[in-house]
């Protein structure tokens, strides 16, 4: 319990923010926390209070695992951080690139691969996989 | 002492007339209601933890470092151990991205420089 007390303003804020399917739960003196939402910026939120808890996430006592990505069928930013995003034949960093999305471009989410990899489509036309995290929910 | 053990008695009685009474309505309420009891028994907030193997964590922590040069992860019985150097701004997305994968643990041994 002493790490959920530790958490709690963390636990909390995500509540407040109408997180989905929250889990907390602890185990083996690290805590994992779970859930959903539809808008980035409350994922950025979450992680700022984290890093105010636990600077720079050194003390190794937390799993937050915020999905914040765009859902299969929705419109996504490209948010690199000023590159352009590959996108690939397959879910991996060692399959071949097909394609590039611009830095901020629009791209239409297809499906989800897995967590970390979403079939996308560019407003070329070019179809592949793309890592998740580069990709905001419009 | 008398009173007080008349006191005491009072409250056994008391007590052992709650709990028969509790355990009464209790096993009404259970009638026909299985489903319903074992629900509210269990919270949604203890769902087993979601662990990855040492392969998936391979797998997903390359193409999670993959942007990240100066940074070596190591994956050992389902901790992430991280070494190099990383600048204070791209360190949550890093962190982000590796508590992604359903680790155990994340051990977080970076060099930050500003």
């Amino acid at each position: 319990m002493a790490l959920q007390e530790k958490y709690a303003e963390l636990i909390q804020a995500a509540k407040n923010a109408g997180v989905t399917d929250l889990q907390v739960r602890e185990q083996d003196n690290v805590l994992y926390i779970d859930g959903k939402t539809g808008d980035g910026a409350v994922k950025d939120s979450l992680w700022d209070v984290y890093n105010k808890i636990d600077p720079d996430f050194r003390a190794g006592d937390l799993i937050l695992n915020i999905d914040a990505s765009a859902a299969a069928g929705s419109q996504a930013r490209v948010t690199t951080e000023s590159s352009n995003l590959n996108i690939r034949k397959g879910p991996g960093t060692d399959q071949p690139i097909v394609g590039k999305a611009a830095h901020n471009s629009t791209v239409t989410v297809v499906s989800r691969a897995n967590e970390q990899w979403s079939l996308v489509r560019t407003d070329k036309g070019e179809e592949g996989y793309a890592y998740t995290q580069y990709l905001t929910q419009l | 002492m008398k009173k007080t053990h008349l006191l005491s008695f009072v409250s056994a009685a008391a007590l052992i007339a709650a709990i028969q009474f509790t355990s009464c309505k209790s096993k009404q309420s259970n009638e026909g209601a299985d489903t319903a009891t074992v629900k509210m028994d269990t919270p949604a907030t203890t769902a087993p933890v979601t662990m990855a193997t040492d392969d998936q964590l391979a797998t997903g922590v390359k193409d999670a470092t993959k942007d990240f040069p100066g940074v070596t992860a190591t994956v050992d019985k389902g901790e992430i151990t991280l070494t190099g150097n990383i600048t204070r701004d791209k360190l949550p997305m890093l962190m982000m991205a590796l508590n992604s994968l359903h680790p155990k643990k994340i051990n977080n041994n970076l060099t930050i420089n500003k």
